[in-house]
């Protein structure tokens, strides 16, 4: 579909893509189209904007197929790097976590540590799992999103690296309990993953967070 | 004594470099005297060999820095030394020096954390006040913002830094040192882009497969500038991306750029994009100050020794192992 062709509104403006409101049918729906890059050389720069394009349409159904909450690709447009998909009404985690009442709070980490459980017991990665890419839809339930960087890996590795990217975004943008919530999530994780599994994961997301510069050897 | 006349010695001695420079309250650089250690080309820096040159030269550096401009000597009211992360002997070279001239001259004596000298320094140079920080050098490749006390990491590499990827790589294809504008030259001269990994995790890098990768590309016999050129735009694009996110998530109004790879005018005019893109001002560390130097310990040690950094002589040690985010650093946001 050529999604230039769309009666589109202009929603919101993120690092790598532009989102716009629009209509599909009887749906309502978001395009999101990846946007020029002009640090990058140009021939780099439709390498990776085409690559994720793809990567993500195909990561969204196959995240879907698995049970996992995540927008309905509803078109794609090569051409124009863009994806049509569903529309999730609600808010992004990062903004509205921290103010959920706290029973409310603790179900929803626990419903996020199912979902990337589910992710990874598909066979699936995310890639980029921070908070900024989970909606917290009107009904309360944790989507993801932004799946532009995921892949198909059982690694330990790129498990953990979920894991890592997920606790170090709510230890720096939250106000939250940094223990208490991946205590939470680690819980989700585990229940839809299993014992085994999910302390593979664990243990090499531990390593993962100790892998910066100049950690001590204590 | 005048305020602004208080005079911080900064001694640094964490990698290749031996650095004295004297800085005064407001933070203007009265002398900055540097020597660096350069090791042949194809050989990295040596630990002992690199600590037995700023011994050589410690003494000659720091008269240099203290001498000023003319007949007037410049006498110090607080010594400050690079306390880490660095090479364990280097980093004693500089610490026992220190010491020696605190404990002579009954100075206060003030640690300086390597990398928060470089902010500080870039800080002082530009006209950022609260920013997103990217600090590119041979130690480090990260990028912080400033939370309460300390600096955080937001993103950072989980292998090697870039300096180490310029450098290595120049080390393995025989390029002369420093190897940073070696590889900066060598990529100017080409336009053609080789087929390199790209490994961005979130807000994150990993650098040692981009290294591996490019030196294969020279080994299967690539010309070493496509290689140079390749390497530079993929790392650099990378850095710019991971940035790019973190300035999105932050919602900061300022990037800073700062360490010694920000010398390198492609990653400046690449990080500058950034910026501009989201409506965010860009300060680069100017080039003279952006490598190694006394300055940025002197700097650092003005600041820290008006927020009560000083020490005794038996808590004066090297932490050759030190994080960033470990520092305390109430001075910033700066007023």
């Amino acid at each position: 579909m050529d999604t230039t062709q769309l009666d589109m509104q202009p929603f919101q403006r993120g690092a790598e893509a532009d989102l716009f409101l629009t209509k599909i049918g009887p749906w309502k729906a978001v395009v999101k189209r990846r946007v020029r890059k002009k640090y990058r050389i140009p021939q780099l720069d439709q390498r990776i904007r085409s690559g994720r394009t793809i990567r993500e349409a195909n990561a969204l159904s196959d995240a879907k197929r698995a049970g996992v909450r995540a927008p309905s690709v509803l078109s794609v447009d090569i051409e124009d790097f863009a994806i049509a998909m569903s529309f999730v009404d609600g808010e992004i985690a990062r903004s509205c976590l921290d103010q959920l009442p706290r029973r409310e709070q603790s179900r929803v980490l626990y419903e996020i540590g199912q979902q990337i459980g589910a992710l990874h017991e598909a066979g699936l990665v995310h890639g980029d799992m921070t908070t900024s890419n989970i909606i917290i839809s009107r009904n309360g339930l944790p989507f993801m999103l932004d799946f532009g960087m995921s892949s198909h890996s059982s690694d330990p590795e790129d498990r953990g690296t979920d894991l890592h990217l997920l606790q170090r975004s709510i230890s720096t943008s939250h106000a939250l309990d940094s223990r208490r919530s991946e205590k939470l999530i680690r819980e989700g994780y585990r229940r839809e993953f299993g014992d085994r599994q999910a302390s593979i994961s664990f243990l090499r997301q531990k390593e993962i967070s100790r892998r910066g510069r100049y950690f001590a050897i204590r | 004594m005048g305020k602004s006349a208080r005079l911080c010695l900064g001694i640094e001695s964490t990698a290749h470099t031996f650095g004295a420079s004297v800085v005064d309250a407001k933070g203007t650089i009265l002398t900055n005297v540097n020597s660096t250690y350069s090791p042949p080309v194809g050989i990295g820096i040596h630990p002992r060999k690199a600590a037995e040159h700023h011994a050589e030269v410690a003494g000659q550096v720091v008269q240099q820095a203290l001498s000023g401009s003319g007949d007037k000597k410049l006498a110090p009211d607080i010594v400050s030394y690079s306390a880490g992360p660095g090479l364990g002997p280097c980093l004693r070279v500089g610490a026992t020096l220190a010491r020696a001239i605190a404990t002579y001259l009954s100075l206060p004596l003030v640690q300086v954390h390597h990398g928060v000298g470089h902010l500080d320094l870039a800080m002082a140079s530009t006209e950022a006040r609260d920013p997103l920080a990217v600090l590119v050098s041979g130690g480090h490749t990260a990028i912080l913002v400033h939370v309460g006390r300390k600096w955080l990491f937001y993103g950072e590499t989980q292998d090697i830094t870039l300096g180490n990827l310029l450098d290595m790589f120049a080390r393995e294809t025989k390029l002369p040192t420093p190897g940073g504008r070696s590889v900066e030259s060598e990529a100017a001269r080409s336009k053609r882009l080789l087929p390199l990994p790209y490994t961005a995790k979130g807000n994150d890098v990993s650098l040692s497969g981009l290294l591996t990768a490019s030196i294969r590309l020279v080994k299967m016999g690539n010309r070493v500038s496509d290689v140079c050129y390749s390497m530079q735009e993929v790392a650099f694009s990378m850095l710019a991306e991971v940035v790019e996110r973190s300035l999105v998530q932050t919602q900061k109004r300022e990037v800073l750029l700062a360490g010694g790879v920000a010398a390198n005018n492609r990653l400046k005019v690449m990080i500058s994009e950034v910026a501009k893109d989201h409506g965010a001002s860009f300060h680069p560390v100017p080039i003279s100050l952006s490598g190694d130097c006394g300055a940025q310990i002197a700097c650092s040690g003005q600041l820290a020794y008006s927020y009560g950094g000083e020490i005794s002589i038996s808590e004066s040690i090297v932490v050759p192992r030190w994080r960033l985010d470990e520092v305390d650093v109430p001075w910033i946001p700066l007023s």
